[in-house]
């Protein structure tokens, strides 16, 4: 209609400019600054050419881990759907009390730090760990090393990562009408192809929702991948911290950094969009 | 398909819940290193934690760093939540977007970029550069919870007590605030825990002088996995669950209390 | 000017778009007084300026011959009960009904005592200790109500407080508010978009359209000589029938399809002035033959609505639709498809200039 906007025009509020200004320049400080900080350091650090990001971008180690870390996001977002499909079905369509273990046993698990759960698989894992005595004890004379490989850090991330994808899908199971189910099922649709072509749709919200926000994490993951993992086979966050902290190379470390926001952004702009950046932490 | 959800879903409830409980048992166990099942039992290394300055220290730096934090958040969050709920102006959807940024970055990213900027303004070891840090991360997670919580406020409460002959002062006071207070509350929470947590940028910029606790536990579980951390764990856990747990039977407890005749089912 | 409540030409815009244009009210001191309109009418943006929610762009509210058009809402005095009730979920009924006693510096034991004096007025003696959600929606209602009263408020806005609660609970809710209004004397507005409510409540009613008022006089008058066509259609059943008048002195209208008929009233018309007749549904009689001294016109029947007591029946007049109440009884000597006989008297058809 373009009323609010004649309206606002008519007389400008500086309320919401005065409550919203000690957030805003706080932000600016201690935000914006040192981000934009990161982005001078990729380009003059340590003299300013491009030569961090014909690097960063050429350079077959950090191919390697672009792709390595890539590859292990879209694993790690694949396996927690896998994972975390059912484990919804189960809260959204058992008694009460089920659901309310479940659901109370989902809530512990995102709340228990990253770090807790990161040794509790040192734990599980290790060389006298439970998983190697099994299978000692079925007749596997020498177990193969399962921790500081890539098959623990990625076997972590989804543990860890997986309580995203259920709490999402499971907001969206828990909504869908069960007459909508009722009425599928009294036009014939039954089994897989109810599944198929009523449930999954209704479902897609929450699974694309749960599978943006994992993948961006995982993209971005570094304590659980340099704790657990290989250290030949690190991971771009891993790799920025190593530059930083070993090398002290915040040229090239900056220069990472940005291609990671860049990517991270690209999927974020895409998802927002689609559906509006505030539904994705909503 | 109900027969095989179930299954899987099993299969995942175990996924979920072995990593979670299986650091309670290695707390007291009396192994120097990792081993499970323990060899042995005892209480050692809750001693070790409550007598190691080395511990010690870095818990009461993160419990100071995260009150510092969600004090400071919510000083900043509170009143910009009701500029962006209450008010329309031109503009707001930028800031809209900009209030869920900090979200957005990965911690990594951000973590170079204070190791640089508060390296030069003198504030790396310090514990002020992680609360200022910890508050810029904080900020979306309040906001999100306090704006729900807004948004779903009736503002016909506030219009009443006017009606009634309360000033806009006594509103806020009497009414918007006390209406508030489980938002602000969990809001608050939630700021606290984020910074509680949070790792990356700690590792990064709080060296010796303000070490928090998870870098603390980074170092270790990377140097030699030192057994205090499964009680640190254990005690997280543990802090998680009655924070989880309680707040629910007390709900469950008092939504019973009033209506006594209402069938309670099985139990 | 003795009027206790006076609204003069307010007129709200927001940007290019007139939400209130021109509005003039009178309200007497303990009059009971219904804003009656559809959805968007104006008549909630015109509480809201009452109560100071809204500024208007131009105009002035009195009350008493005080200018309140300055004063803040907390200012002025003016209790309201929202749709919603908007109770305060923090604080007991009693506590609720305390509230404007407490902003007002009253001590708490007195006024504590005050507030449990109006609950037994409105029927909650007893029910002062429980919160909010601890009671029904009728109950919650006589709170609202209870604590908008306390205070003695030199008036009483009520936004559309029966529209949560079902049939049975809204009519025993309008005795009660109608029993307490007189009982204290308090000058009271209505909103509301149910016209039954209206009709059974008010001393007055005022009926909105697009931010005008329509009419506004005793709720018979708005039925029987509503001025537009809007009312006429707007309040009850109506029949609303274009007409040209052919003969002003003789009080002679035609339309094309029913011919020439005499009409009642006394305005002042001219020859070939275009007119609206309004006839009530009520005021049509159903027969198989025509009845002397009546206007008859033919009707083919195409549908039958029952409701026990009495029923309406739809029918097409040429190209006009007609609908005619008979009573339930009646209702057996005509079918769905069959032609019938309806008619009428003069003094039952009303002109609309408007």
């Amino acid at each position: 209609m373009g009323t609010s906007l004649s309206k606002l025009t008519e007389k400008p509020n500086i309320w919401p400019w005065l409550l919203l200004s000690p957030l805003g320049i706080y932000m600016l400080i201690f935000f914006v600054v040192p981000l934009a900080d990161v982005a001078i350091m990729s380009f003059t650090e340590p003299r300013p050419t491009l030569a961090n990001y014909t690097k960063v971008l050429t350079g077959a180690l950090y191919q390697r881990v672009f792709l390595n870390t890539f590859l292990t996001a879209a694993f790690v977002t694949a396996c927690c759907l896998l994972v975390g499909y059912p484990l919804a079905y189960l809260m959204a369509h058992s008694k009460p009390r089920t659901a309310m273990l479940i659901l109370l046993l989902v809530t512990m698990s995102f709340w228990t730090s990253f770090l807790v759960r990161t040794y509790s698989w040192m734990v599980l894992l290790g060389n006298n760990g439970p998983l190697i005595a099994f299978l000692q004890m079925i007749g596997i004379e020498s177990p193969p090393q399962l921790l500081f490989t890539r098959f623990s850090s990625t076997l972590a991330m989804i543990h860890i990562l997986a309580p995203y994808m259920i709490m999402n899908i499971y907001s969206v199971m828990k909504k869908i009408d069960p007459a909508l189910i009722r009425s599928a099922e009294s036009l014939g649709a039954k089994g897989f192809s109810l599944f198929r072509h009523v449930y999954l749709p209704l479902t897609a919200p929450g699974i694309a929702n749960g599978s943006v926000l994992v993948f961006v994490i995982c993209l971005g993951f570094y304590v659980t991948p340099v704790l657990l993992g290989s250290p030949r086979e690190q991971m771009i966050a891993g790799l920025i911290g190593h530059q930083i902290e070993e090398f002290l190379a915040f040229g090239l470390g900056s220069a990472m950094a940005m291609v990671l926001l860049a990517v991270t952004l690209v999927i974020l702009t895409i998802y927002h969009r689609r559906f509006g950046l505030d539904k994705l932490w909503g | 398909m109900n027969t095989f959800m179930r299954w899987a879903g099993f299969l995942v409830v175990l996924f979920i819940a072995a990593p979670l409980v299986i650091v309670v048992p290695m707390s007291f166990s009396d192994a120097r290193s990792l081993q499970f099942p323990p060899p042995g039992y005892w209480l050692g290394y809750y001693r070790a934690y409550f007598t190691d300055m080395s511990w010690l220290i870095p818990t009461w730096n993160s419990i100071l760093i995260a009150t510092a934090t969600m004090i400071l958040t919510m000083l900043l969050v509170v009143p910009a939540t009701f500029a962006l709920v209450r008010h329309r102006f031109r503009g707001k959807g930028f800031a809209d977007l900009m209030m869920l940024m900090p979200l957005a970055v990965p911690h990594i990213v951000m973590a170079v970029g204070y190791y640089s900027y508060f390296g030069q303004l003198r504030l790396v070891p310090t514990p002020f550069g992680v609360i200022l840090a910890h508050t810029c991360l904080s900020v979306p997670i309040a906001f999100l919870v306090l704006s729900a919580n807004l948004k779903g406020f009736d503002r016909n409460l506030e219009r009443a007590a006017q009606s009634l002959g309360a000033n806009p002062a006594r509103t806020f006071i009497h009414v918007t605030l006390p209406i508030l207070r489980p938002g602000l509350i969990i809001s608050a929470l939630f700021a606290f825990v984020q910074s509680f947590d949070e790792t990356v940028v700690a590792i990064f910029i709080s060296g010796r002088g303000a070490e928090t606790l998870p870098r603390k536990m980074f170092d270790s579980i990377r140097q030699e996995a030192d057994p205090v951390i499964a009680v640190i764990s254990t005690l997280l856990f543990a802090i998680v669950l009655v924070g989880i747990v309680a707040p629910y039977f007390i709900s469950t407890l008092r939504s019973r209390a009033p209506k006594p005749s209402k069938p309670t089912g099985a139990h | 000017m003795t009027s206790y409540l006076q609204l003069s030409s307010i007129t709200k815009t927001y940007g290019h778009f007139t939400a209130l244009s021109d509005v003039n009210l009178s309200v007497e001191k303990g009059e009971f007084v219904t804003f009656l309109g559809p959805s968007g009418s104006g008549k909630t943006t015109t509480l809201m300026i009452i109560a100071g929610f809204e500024k208007a762009t131009s105009g002035l509210v009195q009350v008493g011959g005080q200018s309140i058009t300055q004063l803040a809402p907390h200012e002025r005095n003016i209790g309201i009960v929202f749709q919603n009730y908007a109770l305060f979920p923090h604080k007991t009924a009693v506590e609720n009904v305390y509230f404007p006693l407490q902003m007002r510096g009253v001590s708490r034991s007195q006024g504590l005592k005050k507030a449990e004096d109006m609950l037994s007025l409105v029927g909650l003696k007893g029910f002062g200790h429980r919160h909010p959600k601890e009671l029904s929606g009728g109950q919650q209602q006589r709170v609202a109500l209870a604590r908008a009263l306390v205070f003695e408020p030199s008036l009483l806005l009520l936004d559309e407080p029966l529209g949560a609660l079902d049939k049975n609970l809204r009519e025993q809710m309008q005795i009660e508010i109608k029993r307490i209004q007189r009982s204290l004397g308090v000058t009271t507005i209505f909103v509301t978009h149910d016209q039954s409510e209206a009709m059974s409540m008010s001393d007055r009613i005022v009926v909105f359209e697009k931010g005008r008022i329509e009419q506004a006089a005793a709720p018979l008058d708005i039925y029987h000589r509503p001025q537009t066509s809007f009312v006429a259609a707007f309040i009850g059943e109506s029949n609303l029938i274009p007409a040209t008048v052919t003969n002003a002195s003789a009080r002679i209208a035609e339309n094309p399809v029913l011919d020439s008929f005499d009409y009642a009233g006394t305005e002042v018309l001219s020859d070939g002035q275009p007119v609206t007749l309004l006839i009530r549904p009520e005021h049509i009689k159903l027969s198989r033959s025509p009845i002397e001294g009546r206007k008859n016109v033919r009707m083919t029947v195409e549908t039958i609505v029952n409701y026990g007591d009495n029923a309406l029946v739809i029918g097409r007049a040429g190209d006009l639709t007609m609908r005619v109440r008979v009573l339930g009884a009646d209702v057996v000597i005509i079918k769905e498809g069959e032609e019938c006989c309806i008619s009428w008297t003069p003094d039952s058809v009303f002109v609309i200039t408007k």
